[in-house]
C-alpha cells in the first residue's frame, strides 16, 4: 500500500478552470444559434475559422515559447467564439483568423498566458480589427436575408427600430450580439452554474442606460443596442481583467457605463463597448488595490490592529 | 432550524453528500479497548514530557507516566493499566520519532486514585478547578491541542466575559463531536459551567452548526436551569467552527491580529475539552479516552471511544477494514478533509488527545492535480474567512519574500484550506501559507534566541 502525502485540503470544490471554459462555451450556444439562424452560413464559416485558429495559434505560442501545452484548458475556443460573435456576418473569414491570432499570440501568449493578459483578448483583438480593416467591420448584413445589401445599425439610425426588433435581434449588427432572449438564456445559465456572478452583467448593463439616458439617448434603447448586452454577459466578466471584489466589480461596471456614453455621444465610433471595456480592464489593477477587503483584526487596510470592543 | 448566524466567506466542502457525515452521524460511539496503547509525550502544543516510568513498571489506569514540560506542558497518563513495554521514539503522524510509551494493557482497568475529585461542578471551590484541568492533562481537542490550563491563566488587567463551546463540528466527516452532544450533553454543560465558575464568568454559549439538530435539542434540554449557558445555532459552512470565525459570530468581535481570544474577553472550547474538564473536575479522571469518528471507504464506518495511544491499523480493522481493495487506498487522513494530515506510508500511528477521526480515501480520490496558472476569477478571496488575497499572497510565498507575504498578512491565514479547495486552477495557496507561516515563525524564534 503507497499512501500519498499531500497536504490538506483533501476535497476540492468541482470547479475547475477547464470546466468553468466549457460553461462559457455551452453558455454561447444559443447566440451561436441565432447568429447562424440570422445571418446564415457565413456566421458558421467565421466561428469554425475563429475558433480553429485561436487554438492552432495558442498550441503554437505555446511551442514557441517552451511551455507546457494549456489548450485543454479551452480558454483559447473561449476566445476565438467570443470574437466571431463580435464580428458582422459579412466579415473576410481571414480577418476572423487574423484577429483570433493576434488575440492567442499578442494579447495573451506574449504577456505570459492565460491569467497574466490584461486586456481581454477577444476585444483587443477586435479594437486590432477596428483599427486595421475598419471598413470590414461595420459592413453590415442585414438579418434573415443572405445576399441583402447593408443596413445602417441601430446605432447609426436609432429611429429606424422598434424595441420588439432590438431585443430579439432581426437587426443588422454582429453575429452573437443582436439576440438578446439568447444572450439572457446563455447569462442564467452562468449564473446557474456560479460559473459568474450578476453583479458585473446587471451593473454594466443599467449603467450604460443611464448614462445614456442623462446624455440624451434612449434608456432601453441604449442597453439593446450595439454590443452592451453581449460584452457584459460574456466580455466583461472576463475573470482574468475585472476586478475581484464585488465593490470593484461595481466601480468598474460603472465606468464601463460611463465611457460607452462619452464615446456614443461624443466619439467617433458609434458603438463603444469595445474600447470601454478596454480602458477598464486597464483600470482593473488599480480598482483592485483600493477596494481590497478589510483583513479580519485590522481596524481598516492601513492595518492598524482592531481595538478590542466589548 | 437553520441559522443565519455567520462570517463572511468560507466554503460548502461535500455539501451534497451532507459533508461526507451521514455514515456515521447515527452511529451511537462504541468503546474499544486495545491490547497495546503507544502513548506520545507529545501530544499537546508545547514541549513534549519527560517519562517518568521504565520498561517493567506496573502502571494502574489514570496513572502519570510524563512530567510536564516548560510553560505549554502537560502531563501525561496511562490509558490501560498493565506494564510498560516500550519508552521510545515511534512513527506518529507528522514525526518519525516521536517520543511514546507503550503498555501493554492487563485489562483490569484498575483506577489509580492520585487525582482528587472536587465533586458537584455548581458547588466545589472554583479555585481548585484550573489546577485539576492541567493535573488531568487536558488540551484542546478540537486539532490545535492547546493546553487548557493555559488559555484559563488571565494576566493582570485582563478579563473573560464569555466562555464558548464549539459543537459546530464544521469540518467533513468526522461525527464525533455530534455524537458526544447528544451522548454526553449533561457532561459538556458541566464542563463549561466548570469553567465558567473557575474565571467567574457570567455567560457560557455553546454553538453548533445547524446540520445538527438533534444535538441542538439535546443541548438545549442539557441546558435548561444551568446558570449563564445558552445554545446558538449556527450556519452550516466551513470553517464555521475556526476560533476566529467563531468569536465573530457569537460576540461580534474580532480578535486583533497577533492577539488571544482572551485579549477580546472570550475563551473557546471544543466540546470534548467541555466534557474532559467535566470529568476531571468531577471525578478527578485524566484525560485518556477519546472519541474518533473512523469513516470513508471501510467496511462500517464508526464512532469509537478510543484509549488515547490506540493504533489506527487497529481501528480500521475493527471497522471490518478497507471496503476497497488494499492497493486502490490512496490516502488515510487522520482528521476532516480540510485540515487533517495524511499517514505517512504506514497505518501503524497512534491516536493522540486532539485525533477527532481517520478518513481513508481511495486512489482516485487522492490524485494529485498539476498547478493551472491563476485566472483571478477571484474565488479564493470571496472564500477567506479573513479577509486576504490568496491569489496575490501565493506569488509572495513561492518567491519566498517573507518581508511582502507578512505585509499582505500571512501570519493572520488561518490555514484553514477554503482557498485551495476553492481554486479551479487546483493552486495550493493554503500549502504555501502554512509553509511561510512556519518559516517567519522560525525566523523570528532564530531573532530571540
Amino acid at each position: 500500500m503507497k499512501l500519498h502525502l499531500s497536504p490538506a485540503p483533501h476535497v476540492h470544490s468541482p470547479q475547475t478552470t477547464r470546466a468553468l471554459m466549457l460553461n462559457v462555451l455551452v453558455a454561447l450556444i444559443p447566440c451561436a444559434i441565432a447568429g447562424v439562424y440570422l445571418f446564415g452560413f457565413s456566421a458558421i464559416l467565421l466561428m469554425l475559422v475563429s475558433v480553429l485558429s485561436a487554438v492552432a495559434g495558442e498550441a503554437i505560442i505555446q511551442k514557441i515559447l517552451g511551455q507546457k501545452s494549456r489548450i485543454n484548458d479551452m480558454s483559447a475556443a473561449v476566445t476565438g467564439l467570443i470574437l466571431a460573435l463580435n464580428l458582422s456576418p459579412r466579415t473576410p473569414w481571414w480577418v476572423a483568423m487574423a484577429g483570433s491570432l493576434f488575440a492567442v499570440i499578442v494579447v495573451k501568449g506574449l504577456f505570459g498566458g492565460l491569467g497574466d493578459n490584461f486586456l481581454n483578448p477577444a476585444l483587443a483583438a477586435r479594437a486590432f480589427l477596428l483599427v486595421c480593416w475598419p471598413r470590414y467591420l461595420t459592413t453590415w448584413a442585414a438579418p434573415l436575408a443572405a445576399d441583402a445589401v447593408a443596413g445602417a445599425t441601430p446605432l447609426a439610425n436609432p429611429a429606424g427600430y422598434t424595441l420588439g426588433q432590438l431585443f430579439l435581434g432581426n437587426i443588422p449588427g454582429s453575429i452573437g450580439e443582436v439576440c438578446k432572449p439568447a444572450i439572457l438564456l446563455g447569462l442564467v445559465y452562468l449564473l446557474f452554474t456560479k460559473t459568474i456572478t450578476w453583479q458585473i452583467p446587471v451593473y454594466m448593463t443599467a449603467f450604460t442606460g443611464v448614462f445614456c439616458a442623462l446624455m440624451g439617448g434612449g434608456f432601453v434603447e441604449s442597453m439593446l443596442s450595439g454590443g452592451v448586452l453581449f460584452a457584459a454577459v460574456f466580455m466583461a466578466t472576463d475573470y482574468v481583467t475585472c476586478p475581484m471584489s464585488t465593490k470593484g466589480q461595481i466601480v468598474y461596471a460603472a465606468g464601463i457605463g460611463l465611457i460607452i456614453a462619452l464615446i456614443r455621444k461624443f466619439g467617433l465610433y458609434p458603438e463603444g463597448v469595445t474600447f470601454a471595456i478596454l480602458l477598464m480592464n486597464v483600470a482593473t489593477p488599480i480598482i483592485d488595490r483600493f477596494t481590497k477587503r478589510r483583513v479580519y483584526g485590522y481596524e481598516d487596510n492601513k492595518k492598524k490592529e482592531a481595538k478590542a470592543n466589548g | 432550524m437553520s441559522s443565519n448566524n455567520t462570517f463572511r466567506g468560507g466554503v460548502h466542502p461535500l455539501h451534497g453528500a451532507h459533508e461526507g457525515k451521514s455514515p456515521t452521524r447515527g452511529q451511537a460511539v462504541i468503546d474499544y479497548t486495545a491490547e497495546t496503547v503507544t502513548i506520545m509525550m507529545g501530544m499537546h502544543l508545547g514541549a513534549p514530557s519527560t517519562p517518568t516510568v521504565q520498561v517493567g513498571d506496573h502502571v494502574k489506569l489514570g496513572q502519570q507516566i510524563a512530567d510536564p514540560v516548560g510553560f505549554l506542558g502537560l502531563p501525561v497518563h496511562a490509558s490501560v493499566s498493565g506494564e510498560v513495554i516500550a519508552v521510545g521514539p515511534v512513527q506518529s503522524v507528522m514525526n518519525p520519532a516521536a517520543m511514546a510509551v507503550t503498555i501493554k494493557n492487563d485489562f483490569k482497568d484498575e483506577w489509580v486514585d492520585t487525582l482528587e475529585p472536587l465533586g458537584d461542578v455548581e458547588t466545589c471551590d472554583p479555585t481548585k478547578i484550573v489546577p485539576a484541568i492541567k493535573a488531568a492533562g487536558v488540551c484542546g481537542q478540537g486539532g490545535a491541542s492547546f493546553p487548557t490550563h493555559v488559555k484559563f491563566a488571565v494576566k493582570e488587567g485582563q478579563y473573560c466575559d464569555t466562555i464558548i463551546v464549539n459543537g459546530a463540528e464544521c469540518e467533513t466527516h468526522l461525527t464525533c463531536d455530534h455524537r458526544l452532544m447528544l451522548e454526553q450533553s449533561k457532561r459538556i454543560v458541566d464542563g463549561l459551567r466548570a469553567a465558567m465558575r473557575a474565571l467567574d464568568v457570567k455567560k457560557g454559549v455553546i454553538a453548533i452548526e445547524d446540520n445538527k439538530p438533534d444535538a441542538i435539542e439535546a443541548m438545549r434540554k442539557a441546558a435548561e436551569g444551568r446558570d449563564g449557558v445558552e445554545i446558538m445555532p449556527l450556519m452550516t459552512k466551513y470553517p464555521q467552527g475556526g476560533e476566529k470565525q467563531l468569536i465573530q459570530v457569537v460576540t461580534g468581535r474580532e480578535v486583533p491580529t497577533k492577539k488571544l481570544p482572551l485579549d477580546v474577553h472570550v475563551i473557546v472550547l471544543n466540546v470534548s475539552t467541555a466534557k474532559s474538564i467535566a470529568d476531571a473536575v468531577i471525578e478527578g479522571k485524566p484525560l485518556i479516552t477519546r472519541i474518533t469518528t473512523v469513516t470513508g471507504h471501510v467496511v462500517r464506518p464508526c464512532n469509537f471511544r478510543v484509549r488515547v495511544g490506540t493504533m489506527v491499523d487497529e481501528l480500521i480493522a475493527e471497522c471490518g477494514g478497507y471496503s476497497i481493495p488494499e492497493d486502490q487506498v490512496g490516502k488515510v487522513v487522520m482528521g476532516g478533509a480540510m485540515t487533517g494530515f495524511p499517514c505517512p506510508n504506514t497505518t501503524h500511528i497512534p491516536i493522540a488527545k486532539a485525533n477527532g477521526g481517520v478518513v481513508v480515501y481511495s486512489e482516485e480520490e487522492s490524485k494529485d492535480y498539476d498547478e493551472d496558472p491563476c485566472i483571478r476569477c477571484g474565488r479564493c478571496v470571496e472564500a477567506c474567512p479573513i479577509g486576504l488575497n490568496p491569489y496575490k499572497l501565493k506569488y509572495f510565498c513561492d518567491a519566498g519574500d517573507m518581508k511582502r507575504a507578512g505585509e499582505w498578512c500571512v501570519m493572520d491565514c488561518v490555514v484553514c484550506g477554503s482557498c485551495s479547495y476553492i481554486c479551479p486552477a487546483h493552486r495550493r495557496l493554503t500549502s504555501s501559507f502554512k509553509a511561510m507561516k512556519d518559516k517567519i515563525a522560525a525566523e523570528a524564534r532564530k531573532g530571540k534566541g
